[in-house]
């Protein structure tokens, strides 16, 4: 009874989200909207790596570096969008406090009205993705990619990202307005310690102990595997060494990292979602507004 | 203009900058998480730069291009889609009610809001100088003011004139702002020289004056700025001084229009569009 | 003298962007207001009426389909800044202002745009607090106010400007018994302390109209149905008084026929609480005295004697056909 019943708050907030992300302008502008912006984000490292290259994109440092960027948009705008629902229902809405008290799991509410978001940004991935095979030289051999693993990959990490932004959701509860920054903020911290568009090893010595604990490293490392085997082959044979940082653990190792990596952050993230939303209630801060 | 109305929108600017200045030390949270954060983002381009082995010069656009990212997030989310929100909370009526000009308002905004995106702004050149060995090199300090101050005057006319789209639109309005960071970031060479785009293109870009402002300001403080530059540093001060002048003007005109079409339609104080 | 306020056919008429969205509304259907300086009327008439969007084409927030506007002799869509200089508007259930500026610094900013000096605004602020019972919270912080309280503030900024025309949208709406009682008691009080202010309030309280309000138009669909004074809006109904009486004892009495200006009457035993209830229809008032009088007469003692006049609720029950939602 509880699962259907939360598979129904699941469904009904997923059909708020949608009303909300999708409905504000027609299809076509929408549609423009969902390809421009993940594009054009692409598109400065592109010319960033032809500012320095000459422009040659047709090698593996630059596929590498292309299918982590367009990979990391999950990472960016969905912790932006779990964390987004509470911001938007408290600051704009203002039907954050009625939700609250309603009898229904608020985290399934949270995650329906973010699942929209997910959506919307798989779709911005495989456009980026396919606009790099055609018009960058992008190596991605659909006859190459382990399938089994992409879907393993992406189906963890979603859920840790996911998990994440509950956590930042609860402390949203805290912060004013300007706190939306927080998920960006973290986004960062991804972009810069998970080997996103460069190798581990390029950062500080300091750093890489740091980078090998979070889950999102080892994400990067596994979708890329899944998706262009052949780049990471030819990398690890160009350079002699391992490049990544991340040459010496499996695919099974990675795969139980982040199996781990959701139950920890699971656990973590339910914890601070309930503290938060504890000294939120008693702050009085569930219904407050922050604009200045 | 009589002195009396004047005097009347100066003291709107003041009444109105007032919340922007009081919310930064009420809510200190922003330092967090609008300075700290936010550099690792930079710092993600400044290592994408060294995997690439690219020169020195260009970490530093990377750290410049992120410290002026916070100026043009402020005209994107604190000043023409705070229209949007001050509709939402209702206070836009009130305003619109009052005997001033729009652009009073804000500019009220845009004031209170540079205490804060200043030192953002300063914190990530810093910060970001000191983490990536950037070398400046200012040959005139009087010049960089100068450039700063005229690129930000057309900058926030451009936010006047985005922000009068709100006074029509909801949320396509929002989702507009949303679309013009990263574009712009790209259009614009936050962080890689404009003139890279190939000449149309940057000068297509440079309409939006931080696009010339970028590129001025590395002239300026980077010893080989000028040769990465699209096109010379007193040209480029130039167009941003006529910038300037068009923006505060179709701002005006544009509120106006805005405002008109807004009231006609009904959709002037018409929350959740 | 010219009218506070003047529109002749004002029409506004809202056409949805799509089909779907819904049919044309009429909110305003040829309106002919004539609000003289002051005084205090009011608009009275169910939820979708028109009484917002009307305020809001004199506050110069709407543009009227067509027709024309004044306020204080200026036109509303020409004359903008000079309307603006010499209204203000509160609306009932306002969230506006912001939660982490305190009672003062809101006050304060919204003057601003008036051009009132700080020391000037300041010192409107506080007599208006204190005649709002909210000295005490000129420092507290706009999020941690109650209901009551935000509204009062509200109802501060309108007024802290002194403007010559103040547009009172349903103001208590949303209060308590005391918090309502205040806001009126306020607003009655402004518009005597100088005859040159105006007050237009519109409101679904009948009691608040029949209360408040000088002169007072019924509006429904747009139209105004009506436009007198409450008490010769009354009188459009034509409805007799009624006088109940309760008398102990369970004995009827006769004889109430030879009474001039009794219309009808009726008796009726309760049993329960040994009462007789009296209902006289009077025609004429001055016949209450000989009922009276007769009752007493006969020996009985009255135990409770209410009359009823018509109200404003007849009246709109007359024109509109249904009651206030």
């Amino acid at each position: 009874m509880a699962v259907i019943s939360n598979l129904k708050v699941f469904k009904d907030s997923a059909w708020l989200g949608w009303q909300m992300e999708a409905n504000w302008t027609d299809p076509f502008l929408f549609l423009t909207y969902s390809i421009v912006k993940p594009i054009a984000g692409t598109l400065i490292l592109v010319l960033m790596y032809m500012v320095v290259t000459g422009g040659e994109t047709g090698n593996a440092f630059f596929s590498y570096m292309y299918v982590g960027n367009a990979m990391y948009m999950f990472v960016a705008d969905v912790l932006f969008g779990v964390t987004w629902v509470i911001h938007d229902d408290r600051e704009h809405y203002m039907t954050l406090k009625q939700v609250y008290i309603a009898p229904m799991n608020f985290y399934m509410y949270i995650m329906g009205r973010s699942a929209i978001k997910i959506a919307i940004t798989t779709f911005g991935v495989l456009v980026t993705l396919i606009f790099g095979v055609m018009a960058l030289n992008v190596n991605i051999n659909l006859a190459a990619v382990d399938w089994p693993l992409l879907a393993a990959s992406l189906v963890l990490g979603l859920g840790c990202i996911c998990i994440l932004g509950l956590a930042l959701g609860g402390v949203s509860f805290l912060t004013a307005k300007h706190s939306i920054g927080i998920n960006e903020g973290m986004a960062g911290v991804f972009y810069v310690l998970s080997g996103v568009v460069f190798p581990i090893t390029i950062l500080p010595t300091w750093a890489q102990p740091v980078s090998k604990v979070l889950p999102i490293t080892y994400w990067m490392e596994s979708v890329r595997r899944a998706l262009e085997p052949e780049v990471m082959q030819e990398l690890a044979d160009t350079s002699g060494f391992d490049v990544t940082g991340m040459g010496g653990v499996s695919d099974l190792t990675m795969m139980l990292y982040l199996l781990v990596s959701v139950a920890v952050f699971f656990v973590m993230s339910i914890g601070i979602f309930r503290v938060a939303d504890n000294i939120a209630r008693k702050k009085g801060k569930i219904d407050w507004t922050t604009a200045y | 203009m009589t002195e009396s109305y004047l005097m009347r929108n100066l003291r709107a600017v003041r009444g109105r900058a007032y919340p922007r200045l009081i919310g930064s030390t009420r809510e200190p949270s922003w330092f967090v998480f609008d300075v700290i954060l936010p550099l690792f983002t930079i710092a993600g381009y400044a290592y994408v730069y060294k995997f690439l082995d690219a020169r020195a010069e260009l970490i530093g656009y990377v750290v410049l291009g992120g410290a002026m990212t916070a100026f043009w997030l402020n005209i994107l989310w604190s000043m023409a889609s705070q229209l949007y929100w001050e509709k939402e909370i209702g206070n836009l009526s009130l305003y619109l009610m009052a005997p001033i000009s729009r652009m009073s308002v804000l500019a009220g905004m845009a004031v209170g809001g540079l205490f804060e995106t200043t030192i953002q702004a300063a914190m990530t050149l810093a910060i970001g100088a000191i983490a990536f060995d950037v070398v400046f090199s200012l040959a005139s300090p009087a010049l960089l003011i100068l450039v700063f101050v005229v690129t930000m005057i057309a900058l926030y006319g451009m936010g006047m004139m985005f922000a009068s789209l709100y006074l029509l639109l909801g949320r396509e309005a929002y989702h507009l702002s949303a679309l013009m960071m990263e574009p712009v970031y790209f259009a614009s060479g936050f962080y890689f020289p404009v003139k890279q785009l190939g000449f149309w293109a940057a000068a297509g870009a440079s309409v939006i004056p931080i696009t010339l402002g970028l590129d001025a300001l590395r002239q300026i403080i980077f010893p080989g700025g000028a040769e990465d530059a699209f096109l010379s540093l007193n040209t480029e001060i130039v167009l941003l001084a006529g910038l300037c002048v068009v923006f505060m003007i179709l701002a005006r005109y544009s509120l106006r229009y805005m405002e008109y079409l807004g009231k006609t339609t009904g959709r002037l104080t018409l929350r959740w569009q | 003298m010219q009218h506070a306020v003047e529109t002749q056919s004002l029409t506004r008429v809202f056409r949805p962007k799509k089909k779907k969205e819904g049919d044309i509304v009429t909110a305003l259907d040829s309106v002919d207001l004539q609000i003289g300086r002051g005084e205090l009327f009011g608009v009275l008439g169910p939820n979708g009426a028109g009484k917002t969007t009307l305020l809001k084409i004199l506050s110069t927030l709407l543009l009227p389909t067509s027709g024309k506007a004044y306020v204080a002799g200026f036109d509303v869509e020409k004359d903008l800044m000079a309307v603006r200089e010499r209204i203000n508007m509160v609306s009932g259930g306002e969230i506006s202002g912001y939660g982490l500026l305190t009672v003062r610094e809101n006050l304060w900013m919204f003057s601003q745009f008036y051009g009132i000096k700080s020391k000037e605004a300041n010192a409107r602020i506080d007599e208006l607090l204190r005649r709002f019972g909210l000295t005490e919270k000129a420092k507290a912080k706009v999020r941690t106010l109650s209901t009551g309280q935000r509204q009062k503030m509200n109802v501060i900024r309108g007024f802290v400007t002194n403007p010559e025309i103040v547009f009172l949208d349903e103001p208590t709406l949303g209060l308590d018994v005391n918090a309502a009682r205040a806001v009126r008691d306020f607003v009655v009080d402004w518009i005597r302390e100088d005859r040159g202010r105006t007050v237009l309030l519109t409101t679904h309280y009948m009691m608040e109209a029949d209360e408040l309000c000088d002169r007072i138009a019924i509006i429904d669909d747009g139209k105004i149905l009506a436009c007198d004074t409450p008490t010769n809006l009354k009188r459009m109904v034509k409805m007799n008084s009624t006088l109940t009486l309760s008398i102990a004892g369970l004995n009827e009495i006769d004889g109430f026929d030879t009474i001039p200006g009794l219309n009808s009457y009726s008796q009726t035993k309760d049993v329960e609480s040994s009462t007789t209830k009296l209902r006289f229809v009077v025609e004429d008032e001055s016949c209450v005295s000989d009922i009276i009088s007769k009752v007493v007469a006969e020996g009985s003692k009255i135990t409770s004697l209410q009359k009823t006049e018509p109200t404003l609720e007849d009246v709109f029950i007359k024109l509109v056909g249904r009651g206030l939602e």
